[in-house]
């Protein structure tokens, strides 16, 4: 930062109080005082001369020509066009395209969300069931089955796959699955006889004859 | 403030309360009582007659819609010419452009019937101010055209006083430094102030 030299302090002051007594702003005793030191000092006078200068070059009036009456009449002719919408739609025309793209991305998103909601809510049955959930209701043809403690899963697995039948349920709490006759070609009867011929089958029965 | 400053305010603010009554030729009057300080403003900011119109225009429809908020915390004149610098920089960025750097560009100014010696001071003043910012060129304006102090200065460019100061401060500098030289005369002494 520079000041003018050869004067220390005055001129420091002398510098801060120009462009107030130069708006005439300034207190009277600072007004006096800087002119007291502009008399002694000649490069504080010259830069007073040339703010002075400044000043008066800063009041002319604009150097670009600007109509006055015109604009008065524009912004009458504004005063009286119809408000524009303020609320959403202006929102829509001023704008920022960001903006509208996040709108529609938050639009889509919603409406994504709102779809799945809808679906998820019709879905009331899953189409899966659980060992833990309460037993199904055995369809007709279907039998209770207990297997020996000591058959192997292997044996199981064959004995089922050898007379065409799945498990759809089990087992409860003595053990006993609920299976069916996989197609229409399996005679339950017959399933059922083989079943019961079965050393490892400790218990077959339809489930039609329980009681 | 002087009392003129006073009188001058104490107007503009029947004025404004006239405008929040919805009172039409108190907005005329004041258009016209601040068109010419205001377009000289905004020539400190861009040198587009078309856009200092519509600025001048945002400003006082702003201002004819806010009026009724208006309560007197600084005068009319702070108050607008906060509203006009705001308008300025929102319609220069709107637009892409930057308050002008090269403010010896030349369109627009001079009006053939200058006299010689406003002539002659305009280009001494152009070409000054060709050394500072937009920023510095306003601060300048608001002090030394408009006589604003700093603190109304600071309230038109919402910025802390201590920046305007400093703004002030540099403007001055290189003011100091080429305005001799502009003049034909050889730059006053200096030194550093520590």
């Amino acid at each position: 930062m520079t000041i003018p030299m050869n004067s220390g302090k005055d001129c420091a002051r002398a510098w801060e109080i120009m462009p107030w007594a130069l708006q005439a702003t300034a207190p009277g005793e600072q007004c006096d005082w800087l002119m007291h030191h502009l008399a002694q000092c000649e490069a504080c006078s010259t830069e007073f001369a040339q703010q002075s200068r400044l000043r008066c070059a800063l009041s002319l009036p604009a150097d670009i020509p600007v109509d006055a009456d015109a604009g008065l009449k524009h912004l009458l002719e504004r005063l009286d066009a119809p408000e524009p919408d303020t609320t959403p739609a202006r929102l829509w025309s001023s704008g920022n395209r960001l903006t509208r793209a996040l709108a529609i991305a938050v639009l889509v998103q919603a409406i994504g969300i709102g779809a799945l909601g809808v679906r998820l809510w019709s879905d009331q049955a899953p189409r899966y069931h659980t060992l833990s959930q309460p037993a199904l209701l055995e369809p007709a043809g279907a039998f209770r089955v207990v297997p020996a403690t000591g058959m192997k899963l292997a044996d199981w697995n064959k004995l089922l796959h050898d007379l065409g039948l799945r498990v759809i349920d089990g087992p409860n709490d003595v053990g006993a699955y609920a299976v069916v006759p996989i197609g229409d070609d399996v005679s339950s009867a017959s399933a059922l006889r083989r079943l019961r011929a079965d050393r490892d089958i400790r218990l077959a029965e339809p489930v039609d004859d329980t009681p | 403030m002087n009392e003129s400053t006073s009188d001058v305010d104490s107007r503009d603010r029947m004025l404004i309360q006239r405008m929040a009554a919805g009172d039409r030729t108190a907005l005329e009057a004041l258009y016209r009582a601040y068109h010419g300080g205001l377009c000289r403003f905004l020539s400190r900011l861009t040198r587009r007659a078309d856009l200092i119109e519509e600025i001048v225009n945002d400003s006082f429809w702003i201002a004819w819609r806010k009026a009724g908020s208006f309560h007197g915390d600084s005068r009319v004149s702070t108050w607008i010419m906060g509203i006009a610098y705001r308008c300025g920089l929102k319609a220069l960025r709107q637009r892409g452009d930057q308050p002008i750097d090269d403010y010896a560009m030349r369109e627009g100014r001079g009006p053939s019937h200058d006299p010689d010696e406003d002539r002659e001071l305009r280009d001494w003043l152009a070409k000054a101010l060709e050394h500072l910012s937009a920023d510095q060129r306003v601060v300048v304006e608001l002090v030394y055209g408009v006589g604003n102090s700093l603190e109304e200065v600071a309230a038109i460019m919402q910025a802390p006083v201590g920046t305007v100061k400093a703004r002030l401060f540099h403007a001055r500098i290189k003011l100091r430094n080429v305005l001799p030289t502009l003049a034909g005369d050889p730059p006053a002494q200096q030194e550093n102030l520590s």
